[in-house]
């Protein structure tokens, strides 16, 4: 740390690896799937221990989907299909990029101070987004289903899928029908 | 899965100015180390991005290491 070629370049990526963690945690994939370990150019021993720990670790932990619990393959696989998406939506990027130079600011990149500005932050809006798109993924793979469908499937409680229902109905991406929901387009 | 034995893909993220120049020496200097990892070189791991890595999840990836 503090080697950093760009001079706060690693101190960065701490921040982007705790939503990371707590990202993966929320989406059922155990976190310990990602690390972030340090290694400097001349450190070529200390990376060899670092990589073949690892690899080990994660043989013990198995392969993705299956070692996670049975059938959550699918699932897993859906929640990271829209994770991905709603890590480019601009609410999540204005709201991670605002964190990091409110920390870079203070200078103190104390790994509490970051979780929790993440938790705080970070975090809520983009779950906010994920189940947005889950919705949606959901009700154009389907077709029409009732909000507790929805909730179920995407693993959001069902007050949360509401708000968010009624916020995508006000956009106009989803319509309601009777106590049926239907998706506009896609 | 080959023989039943679980051989993880895992995904690197190395910095070209530390964990990427550490893998090169570590090359030369013929330490061994697991043959698990695809490596892929960015500038600044500040560089990297939480979509990269859900997307590596997302393309089947077991696990992913991120070096600086």
């Amino acid at each position: 740390m503090g080697e950093c070629h760009y001079q706060s370049g690693n101190y960065e990526a701490m921040i982007i690896a705790e939503i990371c963690r707590q990202v993966l945690k929320d989406v059922g994939v155990n976190p310990e799937r990602m690390v972030l370990e340090w290694a400097s150019a001349a450190e070529a021993p200390r990376f060899v221990e670092l990589i073949t720990r690892y690899v080990s670790a994660v043989k013990a932990i198995g392969p993705l989907g299956s070692a996670e619990g049975e059938d959550k393959e699918a699932i897993i696989r859906m929640h990271l299909k829209a994770g991905v998406k709603a890590a480019s939506a601009r609410k999540v990027r204005t709201a991670l990029g605002k964190l990091a130079k409110d920390i870079k600011k203070s200078g103190d990149y104390n790994p509490q101070i970051i979780s929790d500005g993440v938790t705080k932050k970070v975090f809520p809006a983009f779950r906010e987004e994920r189940l947005a798109q889950e919705i949606q993924i959901c009700l154009a793979e389907t077709g029409p289903c009732k909000s507790a469908d929805i909730s179920e499937k995407t693993g959001g409680d069902i007050k949360e899928i509401g708000k968010i229902l009624e916020t995508l109905s006000r956009k106009e991406l989803v319509k309601k029908q009777g106590s049926n929901w239907y998706g506009i387009g896609n | 899965m080959t023989g039943g034995v679980f051989n993880p893909h895992i995904l690197g993220f190395f910095c070209h100015w530390c964990c990427y120049a550490a893998a090169d020496a570590a090359g030369v200097s013929r330490y061994q180390y697991p043959p698990n990892v695809r490596v892929i070189r960015v500038m600044c791991t500040g560089r990297i991005d939480l979509r990269f890595i859900l997307e590596a999840f997302g393309c089947g990836a077991d696990g992913v290491f991120t070096g600086g």
